[in-house]
């Protein structure tokens, strides 16, 4: 973090600049956001009647399976569902500062940790590229579509943009999923095909050697469109709008006044400005990053971890369930505090805000 | 110190259309005027009448949708004259008279500036485009100009940014910045109407030493009287995107001639000082310039008009002996 202070006020000492303090003042909101955040989780997770075991024995019990008294006392208590939920909560708690150990996932029978980890890389492979997808062509074309305001292809990429943002993910991605294979007589479907799946599970194959994998970008393909167009077109249409608020200022044309050609007014004086709230909304993406789409991943049976987070849900495995969500809120106050470190940096407005206060 | 007294720029039949949805508007209808090298021309009507648009014509930096014709022919330093109008407006020989040639001081200095950048960066940059590319110098360039247009503490200011400068000061950067390659034309468009009346005369006053001492001309646009009395050594007055009259300062007003501008200047003698600084006390607006009639722009308003003659036609600028030239049909009749 000093680092990108250093970098902002390449001529100041960085201890005693505004970004320093900046910056430090916003990391010790940290710890007590984090805290609360967690409470009510915990609180939110409990909420729905029953935990996982009620659940599990009606389960057996409708299989026709005899469950004794004796039994079900046993796994209450070894899975402390017998304690009151603040007890529940500050072990919890405890064990994941002392211990790094989030819990036990009923449902898979294993530490929480390790079934969250299993389907990390995919998740943030999968989530990285669509979100790359999405900003490397949106910004760009949202500039084009500023630049050339009313022109055709403004008209084609506004259409574009609305139909993109309008549509419903998972319909967007039946539809592809049908065009392709009517078209390729391939239902594509999932990350893997068999072949890779089977080289995975045994263990011939890493996820990064599957990243690599032809087979794979092809699979890819259609998630990538479906989940990367709504991110694409969000940034298309704020960045066309921000950037003709900014080509109309009045410094673009005392710019253009001093002899500072045009290409050089949108990179170093528009771009920067307009940029803003496309960093803005980069707050919330660490924690899309890890967690995905939910109901895309669903519809297109990806195995990451927002269609692991639903199950969860669904069968009140709340240990895993609070985690992934514990780590989802981590992820998005952290990202929280980087992009304004990132707006900061951009706009000297917001460094000096907090001087007068010192 | 002109042996050469060949107007460094002439405006020819200057017309600006812009293209709306109700038709095309013409707030510019065939302006003339020259500026001779180390003059003062100053360019005076009521908000709309289009001055703001002949000065971005001038530089080429209109919008895309407001269309330029006629002529706008400018002397540049090696003596070679070339229309502006003929260059392309993204060209690179258009943007080496920006900044360096002909530069541009904007009537709100708040908004000329970007918030992101520092002063001295902004400042900078004019230097570097035109000057030199080597670092130091160029800084050490921008900081004598900082200096003399009198920002103290100019190595301190040249890292801050923009929202900690004051208006006054601000508005000097500003002048920094039009002045820092000694350009041979300034256009001030209205420089000085967004502040207070002590930092006006001050602002003022620093334009007219560095004119001296570095020997430019100057297109003062404003619609306060009193500064153009100040500050002009000729004046244009402009009505409804035309040159009503034009002459030497001292005839306009001692001598005004048309019924426009006698009401310009009976609204500041009647307030009895030069200080007044809004003209809104002629009767009636200034019409939207679409769909106008064959006759004079001033008809509707002009207490003089003659029927029959000043609805059919509008009236050519002519010299009635002199500098001092007025396009007005009575005033003919009656000059000859
Ligand atoms: N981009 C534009 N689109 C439509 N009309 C415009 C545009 N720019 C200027 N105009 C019109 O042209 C006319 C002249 O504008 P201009 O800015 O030159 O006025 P001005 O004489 O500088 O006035 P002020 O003293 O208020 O600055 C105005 O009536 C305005 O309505
Ligand atoms: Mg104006």
């Amino acid at each position: 973090m000093e680092a990108s202070a250093t970098k902002a006020e390449p001529r100041r000492n960085p201890f005693s600049s505004p970004m320093a303090r900046f910056i430090y003042k916003r990391v010790l909101t940290f710890i007590p956001i984090m805290l609360i955040m967690s409470l009510l989780i915990f609180i939110i997770i409990q909420l729905p009647p029953g935990d996982y075991l009620t659940t599990y024995i009606a389960g057996l019990k409708a299989e026709g399976q005899v469950v004794e008294e004796a039994e079900i006392a046993m796994l209450k208590e070894q899975f402390g569902l017998d304690q009151p939920w603040y007890v529940q909560y500050f072990k919890w708690i405890w064990n994941i500062i002392t211990d790094f150990n989030f819990g036990y996932s009923f449902d898979f029978g294993r530490p929480v940790w390790p079934v969250i980890a299993e389907v990390l890389p995919m998740t943030i492979a999968v989530s990285l590229i669509t979100m790359l997808f999405g900003y490397l062509v949106g910004i760009p074309l949202g500039i084009y579509s500023a630049v050339r305001q009313y022109s055709l292809g403004d008209y084609v990429l506004t259409f574009i943009g609305f139909l993109g943002m309008a549509m419903p993910n998972f319909l967007f991605a039946i539809l592809l999923m049908y065009g392709t294979y009517i078209w390729t007589g391939t239902a594509f479907i999932g990350l893997y095909t068999e072949e890779i799946l089977l080289a995975v599970n045994s263990g011939a194959m890493q996820w990064y050697h599957v990243l690599v994998h032809p087979d794979f970008w092809a699979r890819m393909t259609i998630p990538i469109l479906v989940m990367g167009t709504d991110g694409l077109c969000g940034t298309l249409r704020s960045m066309r709008a921000q950037m003709l608020d900014e080509l109309g200022c009045q410094y673009v044309l005392a710019a253009r006044a001093k002899g500072v050609s045009e290409a050089r007014i949108i990179y170093k004086y528009c771009l920067r400005a307009a940029l803003n709230p496309t960093v803005s909304g980069l707050s919330g993406m660490l924690s899309k990053i890890f967690n995905g789409s939910t109901i895309s991943a669903i519809v297109l049976n990806l195995q990451i971890m927002g269609p692991r987070l639903y199950d969860a849900l669904k069968a009140q495995d709340m240990y895993l369930a609070g985690t992934i969500l514990l780590v989802m809120g981590f992820l998005i106050v952290l990202g929280t505090l980087l992009s304004d470190i990132v707006l900061a940096w951009l706009d000297p407005r917001i460094r000096f805000e907090g001087r007068s206060a010192d | 110190m002109e042996m050469n007294n060949q107007p460094i720029i002439q405006v020819k039949n200057l017309c600006v259309d812009i293209k709306t949805d109700e038709g095309t508007l013409t707030p510019v209808r065939g302006v003339d005027f020259e500026i001779r090298p180390g003059e003062t021309l100053g360019l005076v009507g009521e908000s709309g009448c289009g001055k703001s648009l002949t000065s971005k014509a001038i530089l080429a930096i209109n919008q895309k949708k407001c269309v330029s014709s006629g002529e706008i022919l400018f002397r540049d330093d090696k003596e070679d004259t070339v229309d502006i109008l003929t260059l392309d407006p993204r060209g690179k020989q258009i943007r080496d008279i920006r900044g360096r040639q002909i530069s541009m001081i904007f009537q709100e200095p708040m908004v000329a500036f970007s918030p992101m950048y520092t002063i001295g960066n902004q400042i900078n940059e004019c230097t570097r485009l035109h000057i030199t590319k080597d670092k130091k110098e160029s800084k050490r360039i921008t900081l004598e100009m900082m200096k003399k247009v009198g920002i103290a503490n100019a190595e301190k200011r040249y890292d801050q940014y923009p929202h900690e400068f004051s208006g006054g000061m601000l508005q000097r950067a500003l002048i920094a910045m039009a002045l820092v390659c000694k350009p041979r034309l300034l256009i001030a468009d209205e420089p000085t109407t967004a502040l207070d009346v002590t930092i006006q005369a001050q602002i003022l006053e620093l334009m007219k030493e560095l004119q001296k001492e570095l020997g430019m001309a100057i297109l003062f646009i404003t619609h306060d009287l009193g500064t153009v009395a100040k500050m002009c050594d000729r004046v244009a007055v402009m009505y409804l995107g035309k040159i009503v009259e034009t002459g030497t300062a001292r005839e306009i007003y001692k001598n005004p001639q048309h019924p426009y501008t006698r009401g310009l200047m009976g609204s500041v003698h009647k307030i009895g000082t030069l200080k007044a600084d809004r003209l809104f006390s002629i009767e009636g607006t200034v019409p939207l310039a679409l769909n106008l009639g064959p006759g004079c722009g001033f008809y509707d308003r002009c207490l003089d008009r003659i029927e029959g003659v000043c609805d059919k036609a509008d009236p050519a600028l002519t010299c009635l002996g002199g500098e001092h030239c007025v396009a007005c049909h009575k005033c003919r009749k009656e000059g000859v």
